[in-house]
């Protein structure tokens, strides 16, 4: 434990930390360009030079190069320092261009920032500017290379933390470039972050380009919605719109960055197509009038046809405030229990997955990027989760070895091994790779026996496995039932969507799935509906073809739903953005979002003509939207029931696992509860029929097949005009197809239009279908007439 | 001390002094160059820095300087300006909207020194009336002129070295674009 002073103040940092970093544990920003906490340093810039006064190290020198000694004192404004970085900066200013009025960057601009404090307001130099051209570098980064000052941050994020090769350094010298052989999209799916990471205007966000500076948007730490991981994000909001969203720095999250994903599905919240009225029988009325019918209904239902004939679902989209209001509100008025997952099977097993999660073998996401060996089961990282591509990425790097065993193609931006298996064979791998090493070999010809070609990379990972010191495994809930009982093995669970951990936490035991609800409604037993932020059109198709046959359809949701246009009743709710709220990750890890902006209509849509409009005496046009828990409660009180204060508080004081935490007082890393491990009851999931016909797997992309995200339109476009499948070689030659026909996939009774693509890097025996609504309701086993050519 | 009493004489004199000094003034007066300026049938020329009416201007081809970079809304102290940046047809950065709210405008001049762009000037005009204090919210249309101002030669975007300004290379001292794929030193 090096111990030092540093501008007369005493530290004592682990070995091995630089100088630049034992200054920011006492708050001491030392200027710097090209070091980066998560980067480490590169020495390029120059400019985080401090003056050491005493100890093993004398002169000036690089903080940021420099290891933090015992018995040194640095003196960071050291007239020799001050004046070096001094000019450092008129250097980096020689050959910057005049454009901060119409730079991006201006605002929160490191090179604006540290110019000014370098006090450097006039150009000595005589001689020209270096000039360069810029490139097209797709839809999300702005490229604008006069302005760079070859810090190299941006090359060693997108090569060596990224590990994606299509962006670099070309030429030498004074002529140094920053971009690609030839123009064209960054394959990178987080390269978003360059945005955040350039300290000038060099690469800015696109989406962004021209709409905000700064200062004049409205900022609130928030959690991303688009996946299950709860990476941590700042949302800027101008004028009643999401304007940028930014990384936030978690430690024990996504560290300093997030995917484009997560960066660019916003949108949604300013949608003109938004439903911002209360509804009552296809009629806009107040919303007060909306939630009066939504009482006068549900209670009249009840009266008829008793508490049972009402039903609850909730969403995997909502903050854990409208779950627990949903079941708070289900619990005392005697209805069945929300509903919030596709089956009791799908709920027990994202409990059991959660529960499984005890301290010991709980791992974060940074976590897993310091395991030594991490085994994948059932999730394609790059597309059900980004940011664990990163993760895994960090482990790889550090020399752990990554085997992914799913049925989809897998892409990586490391080495890894793929084990193409069936769903149903994820069991056995798991059950070989983590037994023992040497009767891996007999094992997996045991229960693989026809999968001659996995045996190998079987072993090999219950080699790598047992050798490793921090193993990690990464699993899809369906697998919670076989983890095997091991304490060394780290467990981290992918989940399908952002709630998907606070509807499991939050649930009861006994709640249904939405199958039984639907087969309640063909029944008849269930006769009226509340519907909190969740589409059935795509949850449960064979229960929202029922709707029409509901006596009272009640749906809450800020998003325009086919559920929303069928909704008897429909009250408009607010985005996370306008709401905030508790969300769970898929670790458990309870965070805090901040509403951002209020609710209303964005001004740039509120305006006729070329500016907003000059009343300044007028009510704000879309302003009903309120948080669901509000309406909840609403409904609550107008059905004469004593609700609680806070709902979520209540719900969760009765849940062993959550008892006694504060949401409204959580850290700033959040926190991730401490289960119990998995009640022993747990049975395993009934093992799918072997059946003849194509396994049906869904794969996620990166943008707008994410529930919030399929209604962005920046992610939209980012789509495929025809959705694609993929088929294994073998499966489609037996089929009589051909790669990149044109084929109709038989989805209820419709078929829906599908290009198909060939891969050998897949299972045999599935279907791989995007997660698209119109593929919403396909059978688990598609039959042989379920894929026909067109 | 007791007061000396004054004469009657004495007072007489200085009685009638001051009666026919005013008169003479008065009298002198009749005949002189009146100094009164007949506002506002007559407006006085005022000194060039006056900080008046605020006006947006152009640069020397005509287009419009304002490149809305929130200089000015973040220096007024008021919160008299808002706008909307965009990016124009030719690619320049431009104002959406622009308004100035002059009824709260303090006619401090900090936007006009906070503009890189010499577009936002300060002009002598300081007296304008309206009936309605709606009026007073100018908008881009009423704030833009068709002339430079006091700086009718400056060009920002022929000193930015952005390629909407020209291409790369073509600004005010600009060295030829660097040819990424060339091996030539």
């Amino acid at each position: 434990m090096p111990d030092l002073i540093i501008d007369g103040r005493a530290i004592s940092v682990p070995k091995g930390t630089m100088v630049i970093e034992a200054a920011e544990r006492l708050g001491i920003m030392i200027p710097r360009f090209c070091w980066h906490k998560a980067l480490g340093a590169a020495g390029a810039c120059r400019m985080c030079a401090v003056k050491f006064v005493a100890g093993p190290v004398k002169g000036l020198e690089m903080s940021c190069m420099t290891l933090a000694a015992d018995g040194m004192v640095v003196e960071t404004f050291h007239p020799e320092a001050v004046a070096f970085r001094r000019s450092i900066i008129e250097l980096l200013m020689v050959n910057h261009p005049h454009d901060c009025p119409v730079c991006d960057e201006g605002g929160h601009c490191l090179l604006q920032d540290e110019t000014i404090s370098g006090n450097h307001v006039q150009r000595r130099f005589p001689g020209r500017k270096r000039t360069y051209l810029d490139q097209d570098l797709g839809p999300f980064v702005q490229h604008e290379m006069n302005r760079c000052i070859h810090c190299y941050r941006c090359a060693r994020f997108y090569q060596d933390y990224c590990g994606y090769r299509d962006f670099g350094p070309m030429q030498n010298a004074n002529r140094v470039y920053f971009g690609r052989f030839e123009d064209g999209p960054l394959e990178n799916p987080f390269a978003g972050n360059l945005a955040d990471l350039c300290p000038t205007g060099t690469l800015t966000d696109k989406p962004a380009r021209y709409t905000s500076r700064r200062w004049d948007c409205e900022r609130a730490p928030s959690v991303c919605l688009h996946c299950s991981l709860g990476c941590n994000v700042t949302v800027l909001s101008r004028y009643r719109r999401v304007a940028r969203i930014e990384a936030r720095d978690n430690e024990a999250v996504n560290g300093s960055f997030i995917c484009d994903r997560g960066r660019f599905s916003a949108g949604y919240e300013a949608i003109p197509e938004r439903p911002r009225a209360g509804l009552a029988d296809g009629r806009p009325v107040p919303v007060t009038e909306a939630v009066a019918a939504a009482v006068s209904r549900l209670a009249a239902l009840a009266e008829s046809h008793g508490p049972g004939s009402i039903a609850v679902v909730g969403g995997l989209r909502s903050s854990l405030e409208t779950q627990a209001a949903l079941v708070a509100l289900a619990g005392a008025a005697g209805w069945r229990a929300p509903a919030f997952f596709g089956s009791r099977q799908e709920q027990a097993a994202t409990k059991a997955a959660l529960a499984a999660l005890t301290p010991a073998r709980a791992r974060s996401l940074a976590e897993l990027g310091q395991a030594d060996a991490v085994l994948v089961l059932g999730v394609s990282p790059l597309y059900d989760a980004p940011m664990l591509a990163l993760a895994l990425r960090q482990a790889s790097r550090a020399g752990a070895k990554i085997i992914v065993a799913d049925p989809r193609p897998v892409a990586l931006p490391l080495p890894f091994s793929h084990l193409p298996v069936a769903p149903r064979q994820l069991p056995a791998v798991l059950a070989v790779a983590t037994g023992q090493p040497d009767q891996a070999a007999a094992e997996a010809q045991k229960r693989l026996p026809f999968s001659p070609e996995l045996w190998p990379v079987l072993e090999d990972a219950a080699r790598a496995l047992a050798a490793a010191r921090r193993p990690a495994l990464v699993f899809a809930p369906g697998l919670a039932a076989s983890l095997p009982d091991d304490d060394r093995l780290g467990l981290f669970p992918v989940l399908p969507a952002a709630g998907s951990a606070g509807a499991a936490l939050l649930a009861p035991d006994d709640a249904p799935g939405l199958d039984e609800l639907a087969a309640g409604v063909a029944a008849g037993r269930i006769r009226g509906l509340l519907v909190a932020e969740a589409d059935l059109f795509t949850a449960a198709p064979e229960l929202a073809a029922l709707l029409g046959s509901l006596d009272a359809l009640v749906v809450l949701d800020h998003l325009p739903t086919p559920t929303v246009a069928a909704a008897k009743v429909f009250l408009p709710t607010a985005t996370i953005f306008e709401a905030g709220g508790t969300l769970a990750a898929s670790d458990g890890r309870l965070q805090t979002a901040a509403p951002v902006q209020p609710p209303g209509d964005p001004v740039v849509r509120d305006g006729r003509g070329s500016h907003p409009p000059r009343a300044y005496d007028r009510e704000l046009p879309g302003t009903d939207p309120a948080p669901a828990a509000f309406w909840l409660g609403e409904i609550s009180q107008g059905l004469g029931q004593k609700a609680p204060r806070s709902p979520l508080a209540a719900v969760m004081a009765g849940l062993p696992a959550l008892a006694g935490i504060d949401c409204s007082r959580l850290p700033d890393a959040g926190l991730r509860p401490a289960f119990a491990g998995p009640r022993p009851d747990t049975a395993p999931p009934a093992p799918l029929v072997a059946e003849a016909g194509l396994a049906v797997v869904y794969d996620e992309a990166l943008f707008a097949t994410d529930d919030p995200g399929r209604y962005a339109p920046l992610a939209l476009a980012q789509t495929a005009a025809s959705p694609v499948i993929l088929l294994h070689a073998d499966d489609a030659a037996s089929l009589g197809l051909a790669d990149a026909m044109a084929v109709a996939v038989g989805c209820g009774d419709r078929f829906v239009p599908a290009v198909v693509r060939l891969s050998r890097a897949m299972a045999r025996g599935v279907l791989v279908v995007p997660r698209l609504p119109e593929f919403a309701g396909l059978p688990p086993i598609l039959g042989p007439c379920g894929l026909r050519r067109r | 001390m007791a007061d000396k009493k004054p004469s009657l004489v004495g007072e007489i004199v200085e009685g009638a002094t001051g009666l026919i000094g005013s008169y003479a003034a008065t009298l002198t007066h009749l005949f002189r160059k009146p100094v009164t300026e007949q506002y506002p049938e007559y407006k006085r020329p005022m000194p060039e820095r006056t900080r008046g009416r605020i006006i947006l201007t152009r640069s020397p081809d005509g287009k419009e300087r304002c490149v809305a970079c929130y200089l000015c809304s973040g220096a007024c102290p008021v919160n008299c300006i808002s706008m909307q940046s965009e990016e124009g047809p030719d690619g320049r950065r431009q104002a959406a909207w622009f308004r100035i709210n002059f009824a709260r405008c303090i006619y401090c001049g900090l936007c006009e020194e906070a503009c890189p762009t010499l577009a936002l000037q300060l002009t002598a005009e300081f007296a304008f009336c309206k009936d309605d204090i709606a009026d007073f919210v100018y908008e881009k249309e009423q704030l833009l002129v068709d002339h430079g101002g006091r700086h009718p030669d400056y060009d920002f975007y022929a000193h930015a070295g952005v390629a909407a300004g020209g291409p790369k290379g073509s600004h005010i001292g600009e060295d030829d674009p660097v040819d990424v794929k060339s091996i030539l030193p």
